[in-house]
């Protein structure tokens, strides 16, 4: 095997559509040719479903627990172009630790030697949260994921989702971790949005790397089980997922961001919500 | 089977080899259902592995940790940091007291061993542990300033994810000694023998050396505290011994690539390091029988002759120990035949001793092993030591594969009513001492190993026979701590797969 493998991790908040946009880039990277394994390090077990035509599939640790041993090609599944979909599973809500889970299916495929015998070219964790223990930090340590990208919306609480990711990059940084290849801005349709994501990767020293806009495509094609790029492969919102995934197959250098301390990002997000009440209060009064 | 040393995690023996701790049946049966000579690869999915999916019920259990400590600790120039709660330290007491008693036997300086605790509490669980492992790094360089520096992880260190790894390699190089990880939390095997495998794995990753010369006459024992019956053996054949990883020197676990063979006393013990020795390093493990009775000693020093190209010495010297050990184990063959002893020790140090005792005409008709593996890591049939016994020595009826549970021993011990047992771990011996049945404490694992091994144990075995009388008192005299209902019960009763167990 000659060819680098590219291991990647996407983090972000609940809900901001970071499963949607790793599938769609999943998608993207292999209609250019590229073999791709996603690997959903999140309880929920849903990062593959889009590519699965909206069916779940067997969990590593819910084989581990049935079956006491798991060999990884039983739990490795193909999907959507022939991208190999991991989902690592973990407890119900509220039971048992979810950040032991992702560590054991994690350590459980590096021990098997999987990516080296698939010849992969790109493994792209789909991780959940804001790095809240020892666990979720696992895909930046050495030797697994060597970029990250976060998906935030502009959004407070995604964006401190995010900066407390930074924080993780920054502590494992000098260990080998993984370092951030930048931001995926999610569901940006308002200028100031724009303005904000840009202003905390300017204050983080990163870049954002694509602004994807909010889209009703994406919400017809999941409602279908499938990713923007299977399912409307000719629409705007395919054409920028390709283009994201583009510029990921691109990316070679990652950096250490400058994550904002608790009284700078409060002082930062206190300056941006006044100036958006004025945006807001302006269209209120024109409109009255 | 493919031994993976590209991550810091070993791989647990379940996962790796189908490793069992329930089962109960004939010993031929568990050979056959262990599939090895089939399958020539580990954890095949087989029946059994498949089978014993869940844990049976257990009383208690030791600990993968406890096998770093015994074996990372006992580094004779290295220290063990235990990343854990105090209370993982409980066992030094036993482990320091192994060591100290080992380098005695071995004509070594006395001295402790050398573990330092983390002594996590309740913040370092909810902030994380590192800060505090590195304070002890560095305390535990100014302190001992040792050659290597092992770092044991513990279930409360791996739930928490503490990132070890990363503090080891950033020590290592400031430290310029290994700093060496060792993933040993006990949840994540249902076996501590995991525990062997993690601390082998560390130090072949870390401190056994590359590109180094041959040193043709050297052979790497891998072995715990036993007395030194390998050196003078060796020496017969003009080979060297460099004894791992117990009582070893950090040079001598580096040296290991260097050797011409790696030999064991007991294939649960060595088979990962021999496996990973001779995939990484080239250094050919020995794959023979285990060297035990007339016939394993035999084959083993054969293949160990053809290995290192010594042939004619070995057959000297088989010769020799056979004229002069043959009269002696006639002469305790004609004492001890009818006898019905009873093996109760670690997996396949079990079938060499069961093959011993039949050398000696002593009947066994049942055995307690603590885990059953279904094969071994290089996968190779010759290393099959339970189909080895029965197809050289006879089957065992009763071969009963039981992590130590004391609540299922009496049972156990009922089915076969044996006049003496073989045990190396004291737990259970009081408990067969109360039921009359007198225990020969294996302190020395090697007292059985070889030829004079045969004369050795028939010695013990005539030595604490005599101690029967005693025995049969104390159990006029002592009451059992359970019900008679249980006592009548089938031992496996408890277990899930007693169902699976019973079937033909």
């Amino acid at each position: 095997m000659s060819k680098k493998l590219k291991q990647i991790a996407i983090y972000g908040k609940g809900g901001i559509g970071k499963s949607t946009t790793t599938s769609n880039i999943s998608a993207a990277l292999s209609k250019m040719g590229y073999k791709v394994m996603q690997f959903g390090c999140d309880p929920k077990s849903d990062s593959t479903n889009t590519l699965r035509g909206g069916e779940y599939i067997p969990t590593v640790l819910d084989t581990l627990r049935e079956k006491g041993s798991v060999k990884a090609n039983d739990v490795i599944f193909e999907g959507f172009n022939g991208i190999y979909c991991v989902e690592a599973g973990g407890p119900a809500p509220g039971v048992g630790c979810a950040g032991r889970g992702i560590i054991t299916a994690v350590q459980l495929f590096r021990q098997q030697k999987v990516f080296e015998d698939l010849d992969l070219d790109f493994i792209i964790y789909d991780v959940l949260g804001d790095v809240v223990c020892g666990g979720f930090a696992m895909p930046i340590r050495e030797g697994i994921a060597e970029h990250v990208f976060t998906v935030s919306s502009a959004d407070f609480m995604s964006v401190y989702a995010a900066n407390n990711l930074f924080k993780g990059i920054q502590k494992y940084s000098n260990t080998g971790g993984a370092l951030l290849g930048g931001i995926i801005a999610n569901s940006i349709n308002q200028e100031y949005s724009k303005n904000i994501i840009d202003d905390f990767a300017e204050k983080t020293k990163t870049q954002v790397v694509e602004y994807v806009p909010r889209s009703v495509t994406v919400t017809q094609c999941e409602l279908q089980g499938k990713t923007t790029i299977e399912g409307a492969p000719d629409s705007e919102q395919a054409k920028i997922y390709t283009h994201l995934a583009e510029k990921i197959a691109a990316h070679e250098i990652s950096h250490t961001p400058s994550p904002l301390d608790t009284t700078e990002l409060r002082e930062w997000a206190s300056g941006w919500s006044k100036q958006i009440l004025e945006v807001e209060s302006r269209k209120v009064s024109a409109g009255a | 089977m493919v031994i993976n040393l590209g991550t810091p995690v070993v791989e647990s023996r379940e996962q790796r080899l189908g490793t069992v701790i329930a089962w109960d049946g004939s010993a031929s049966r568990l050979v056959k259902e262990s599939c090895y000579s089939e399958n020539g690869t580990a954890c095949c999915g087989c029946r059994l592995c498949e089978r014993e999916n869940r844990g049976p019920f257990t009383q208690g259990a030791s600990c993968s940790e406890m096998m770093v400590e015994c074996q990372a600790g006992h580094v004779r120039d290295a220290v063990l940091i235990q990343h854990s709660p105090i209370g993982c330290g409980a066992s030094q007491v036993t482990y320091n007291s192994k060591f100290r008693n080992a380098l005695k036997m071995r004509g070594l300086p006395v001295k402790n061993m050398r573990v330092v605790s983390t002594n996590l509490d309740e913040n370092d669980m909810v902030f994380g542990g590192i800060d505090k492992l590195e304070n002890t790094i560095v305390e535990t360089w100014e302190r001992y300033q040792p050659k290597a520096i092992f770092i044991g992880t513990s279930c409360s260190t791996g739930i928490i994810g503490d990132d070890v790894d990363s503090v080891s390699e950033e020590y290592s190089q400031k430290l310029g000694i290994p700093v060496i990880p060792l993933h040993c939390e006990g949840f994540k095997s249902k076996h501590w023998s995991t525990g062997f495998d993690a601390t082998q794995h560390g130090i072949l990753r870390q401190i056994v050396r590359h590109g180094h010369e041959k040193q043709e006459d050297l052979v790497n024992v891998i072995n715990l505290w036993g007395s030194d019956v390998f050196r003078p053996m060796l020496a017969e054949l003009g080979l060297r011994v460099n004894y791992v990883v117990d009582l070893a020197t950090v040079s001598d676990l580096a040296q290991m690539s260097e050797a011409a063979a790696t030999v064991g006393f007991c294939n649960t013990l060595s088979s990962y390091l021999a496996t990973a020795l001779e995939q990484e390093f080239g250094v050919p493990q020995v794959k023979a029988p285990q060297p035990y009775g007339f016939a394993g000693t035999d084959a083993w020093l054969r293949e160990l002759g053809r290995v290192t190209h010594r042939e004619t010495k070995v057959e000297t010297y088989i010769e020799k120990e056979h004229r002069r050990v043959k009269p002696l184990v006639e002469e305790l063959r004609a004492r001890l035949s009818g006898v019905k002893g009873y093996v109760a020790t670690g997996s396949a140090y079990s079938h060499g001793l069961i093959a011993v005792l039949r050398e000696l005409g002593i009947r066994v008709d049942g055995s307690l092993v603590f885990h059953h593996d279904p094969v071994y890591d290089s996968g190779d049939p010759k290393q099959d030591s339970l189909a080895y016994l029965v197809e050289n020595y006879g089957d065992v009826a009763h071969f009963s594969v039981s992590n130590r549970q004391q609540y299922q021993f009496y049972g156990l011990l009922k089915r076969v009513n044996p006049d003496f047992i073989l045990i190396r771990h004291n737990g259970l011996a009081p408990l067969a001492a109360r039921m009359g049945i007198p225990a020969a404490p294996l302190g020395d694992e090697h007292l059985a190993v070889g030829y004079q091994g045969m004369v050795n144990l028939g010695e013990s075995i005539r030595d604490i026979l005599a101690h029967k009388k005693f025995h049969r008192d104390l159990a006029e005299h002592v009451t059992l701590p359970y019900k008679k209902s249980w006592l009548e019960s089938d031992p496996y009763s408890l277990s899930i797969q007693t169902s699976a167990a019973g079937e033909a």
